[in-house]
């Protein structure tokens, strides 16, 4: 399969991953949609590896990939707290920066 | 018709096909088990992409990781039983409109660039490649990497810890 | 030495130093009677100074200038500061210096009820005063001249105001510093067109383009005029003249030293001094006649009718003051400006003589004296020095310069104006002496038992310049007698007589009013009735300029205070009411939700990516 082919398979995965991000109401529902889309980059990346004949690609993915779990852990730590504060992990609710 | 493309169609229809569930299920566990679906499955297009050790580290610690964190932080906050769509989600059309027209862009993005079409012959084995280039070109990003996790895991302990 | 412009500096400086002293070392200041005395001092060595110019100035034939460049300029300064010293000038100081002294010394008597501190103000203020009269009379240019005028002015307003607490005091304070100053813009405008016509303010130099016809004329009558105009706000000319009798509030030494000799007179010596470009506009000289020997006349007749001793003496002043400048417009200055200094004396005389009696008596008011020449001989003999003086009688001061002055303006060509200050000369002869009879002879006014006043005569420090003041007038006067000034114009053989005549029928028919009753005042009173009513009422002159202010000035203020609050606060207003809505607007942009923010980003990378590859 030529190279377009990977990157538009990406490309559709950043869009849902997105749609996901902006209409999901709760907030690990939000995650969820994260993660698709650093799925998508990562597609991305390692496509591009292969096609170029360059390692780098492949290492920027050993470095998301990691990073992204700890991004995670975190995250999730952080909607724990929201939920023990506030008794909810909808984002509507999530509002105190309110101007 | 060779391996390559049979399987790319089939992966890529169960990669778009999980991710969408992710996004549209109802019950948020499902959605969850949706996503380790679709992590396995982009697993496969690195496998597919002659990236093993790559695939390898997704199924680890994506599909078997992440999954687990988020089933636990399920389990601490929310209900389980699910409710209809327009609860769980909410300004579906705009989403699907700025979704789509983003998806739109990068995509005549995408036609009017030259790429190549043909895989280049690779003669070296990826991962030892891989593994010597993390060592000795990328070797600080690495030991930052380290520190990172460290610091990401005290970050989530101090967060996480139980109410006094 | 032989330079008169170093005593004159002198004279100028010595109630300089007197003022910054007492201004600047308050504790010397509040001893009100040790500042007195350094005032009298400085005054005594200004007097001195001024002597040892007018001897200088006797031997030389010209002018004496020393000037400090004050506002530097390329082709020379701009405006200088100094001293033009001459034989006017030099004279003229020495009034001032004389008269400022004797006023100081007297008011060591007439203001010794007063607290120590407000003592200590006064002089201090009189101090100034000395120093800006003096600084106006020695002005080598406009600049300075206008400077002097302006701090004159001030001294004026400082000291009417003395007694600020008395609401009449500060109200007439005011009202002169007014009347003043609308007529100053006159004569600011006028100096001002001047020096665009000319390019200088210097005096000497403007004589000598003014000899050498450099000047050129057309446009100059604005400027003249202009000029006139100030001088007579300061000098009391109609209208200009409402301010002088109000302020009379002041106490009785001012009024003597600031309303009788020399501020007033300020207008009437510019004119001497600058009468060579006033020479250059007949038509404004015939103004300046004209508009001089109505005032003369108009005050005359407010004068027949006052009560208070003080506002007689003021509406004399104005009337003496129209005689200075009726004979100035008829082109006779030197006439005019020895009337100046003549009636300095008289004048000054008068008003000191007038404070002892209202220091001895307790009131102004003249009906409620009477038969004060037995218990106050002294200051009735030096009052009636005065009142023959101002009166006309020959072998006293006033005699000549005035007979002077009604021959100038014949000879200069006015009938008319000469039929008026004759007239006005037989009404000052009446209402003088109506003021002495009533108040010296006759039978004094029934004595209320409450506020019956101890009546003594002149303590010292008021009785001894009242005796030199006298004894100047007669001196004068029989100096004139003997020996005077060459005239500049033909002496018609009748004036004499007829001046004379004049002056005595005024004290006959006063004698035959008040002192024998042998015509009824009341008789007198109902055939002038319109006029005497009108004379009440001061011809209504203070109403129009109080309807102008009242009317055009407030109502002037109103209107544009009321668009600085709609239209100008009301645009800021808008404009303030307008960035609150918009930012209560843009403010919903910020729920707090990231899936908000979310939709922000997108919006933002979609453009970008549009932006970026739209133009294939």
């Amino acid at each position: 399969m030529p190279l377009y082919a990977y990157l538009t398979l990406a490309a559709l995965l950043f869009a849902i991953g997105f749609f996901g991000v902006m209409t999901r109401r709760n907030t690990i529902g939000i995650l969820l949609g994260i993660e698709l889309m650093l799925n998508a980059v990562n597609i991305n990346l390692v496509a591009f590896a292969r096609f170029n004949a360059d390692i780098v690609g492949m290492v920027f993915t050993a470095f998301t990939i990691p990073i992204t779990v700890a991004e995670v852990a975190l995250g999730l730590a952080i909607v724990i707290l929201m939920f023990r504060m506030r008794r909810t992990a909808i984002a509507d609710h999530l509002d105190i920066l309110k101007g | 018709m060779t391996l390559e493309v049979v399987a790319f169609w089939g992966l890529a229809v169960l990669l778009i096909g999980s991710a969408l569930s992710v996004v549209l299920t109802k019950n948020l566990f499902h959605s969850v088990l949706w996503l380790a679906l679709s992590l396995t499955a982009t697993a496969g297009i690195f496998l597919a992409l002659e990236a093993e050790f790559l695939a390898a580290v997704q199924l680890l610690l994506y599909a078997g990781g992440v999954v687990t964190i988020v089933v636990f932080a399920i389990v601490v906050t929310e209900r389980l039983v699910g409710e209809r769509i327009t609860q769980t989600s909410r300004h579906i059309v705009t989403g699907v409109v700025l979704a789509g027209a983003l998806l739109l862009a990068v995509l005549r993005f995408l036609r009017g660039a030259d790429l190549p079409l043909e895989r280049p012959v690779i003669a070296v084995d990826v991962t030892r490649a891989l593994g010597q280039v993390l060592m000795t070109e990328f070797v600080l990003p690495f030991e930052l990497l380290a520190v990172l996790l460290l610091v990401g895991l005290l970050g989530a302990l101090y967060f996480a810890r139980p109410e006094e | 030495m032989t330079d008169p412009a170093q005593p004159a500096l002198l004279a100028l400086l010595l109630p300089a130093c007197a003022f910054l002293i007492l201004a600047v070392v308050a504790p010397l200041r509040r001893r009100g009677r040790l500042a007195a005395g350094l005032s009298v001092l400085f005054s005594a060595g200004a007097l001195a100074a001024a002597i040892a110019a007018l001897r200088l100035t006797a031997g030389m034939d010209g002018f004496s200038e020393w000037l400090w460049a004050w506002i530097p300029a390329e082709a020379g300064p701009l405006a200088s500061v100094g001293v033009l010293a001459d034989g006017d000038s030099a004279i003229m100081l020495v009034l001032v210096a004389l008269v400022s002294f004797l006023v100081q010394v007297y008011s060591l008597g007439y203001l010794s009820d007063e607290s120590m501190p407000a003592l200590g103000r006064y002089y201090a203020y009189q101090s100034l005063f000395a120093f800006s009269m003096m600084g106006l009379v020695l002005a080598p240019n406009f600049v300075q001249l206008f400077i002097c005028w302006e701090l004159v002015g001030l001294c004026s307003y400082l000291l009417i105001g003395y007694w600020y607490t008395r609401p009449e005091a500060a109200r007439a304070a005011v009202k002169a510093f007014w009347i003043t100053k609308a007529a100053d813009v006159g004569m600011l405008v006028g100096i001002v067109l001047l020096w665009r016509h000319t390019g200088t303010f210097n005096f000497l130099e403007l004589l000598q383009m003014a000899d050498g016809g450099a000047i050129p004329l057309a446009g100059l009558g604005v400027i003249t005029f202009c000029i006139y105009l100030g001088a007579s706000g300061k000098s009391a000319q109609f209208p200009f003249h409402i301010w002088l009798p109000d302020a009379m509030e002041g106490p009785t030494p001012v009024s003597a030293l600031i309303h009788a000799a020399t501020m007033v007179t300020a207008g009437v010596y510019l004119l001497t001094r600058t009468v060579w470009l006033f020479r250059l506009t007949p038509d404004v000289m015939e103004i300046i006649a004209w508009n001089g020997a109505f005032t003369a006349l108009l005050a005359a007749v407010l004068a027949c009718v006052q009560t208070d001793i003080k506002r007689v003496l003021a509406y004399s002043t104005v009337s003496q003051l129209g005689y200075m400048m009726a004979a100035i417009g008829a082109g006779f200055a030197s006439a005019g400006f020895l009337h100046l200094l003549t009636h300095g004396i008289f004048k000054a005389l008068l008003f000191l003589g007038a404070g002892a009696v209202i220091h001895a008596v307790g009131t102004n008011d003249i009906f409620r004296m009477g038969g004060l020449a037995r218990k106050m001989p002294q200051t009735a003999i030096v009052f009636l020095v005065g009142t023959v003086s101002l009166a006309g009688v020959p072998f006293f001061a006033g005699f000549f310069s005035k007979e002077e002055i009604l021959g100038a303006v014949l000879a200069g060509g006015f009938p008319g104006p000469f039929a008026m200050l004759l007239l006005g000369a037989f009404l000052t002869a009446f209402y003088m002496f109506r003021v002495v009879f009533i108040t010296f002879f006759g039978a004094p006014a029934a004595a209320h038992g409450a506020d019956a006043h101890h009546v003594h005569d002149a303590p010292p420090f008021m009785a001894l310049p009242l005796w030199i003041l006298a004894l100047l007038c007669v001196g004068i006067g029989a100096l004139f007698a003997f020996w005077h000034p060459k005239e500049e114009f033909e002496t018609l053989g009748w004036l004499t007589p007829t001046a004379i005549v004049v002056a005595f029928a005024g004290i006959v028919l006063a004698y035959l009013v008040y002192q024998r009753r042998a015509i009824s005042a009341d008789a007198l009173s109902r055939v002038f009735a319109p006029i005497r009513a009108a004379a009440l009422r001061r011809f209504w002159i203070d109403d129009v300029f109080s309807f102008i202010y009242r009317g055009l000035m407030l109502g002037l203020a109103k209107v544009v205070g009321w668009v600085d609050r709609y239209v100008v606060d009301g645009i800021l207003n808008v404009l303030s009411a307008w960035t609150l809505i918009a930012g209560g607007s843009l403010r919903r942009l910020q729920s707090g939700r990231a899936q908000d923010y979310v939709y922000g980003i997108a919006l933002g990378v979609l453009l970008l990516l549009v932006w970026v590859r739209w133009p294939r």
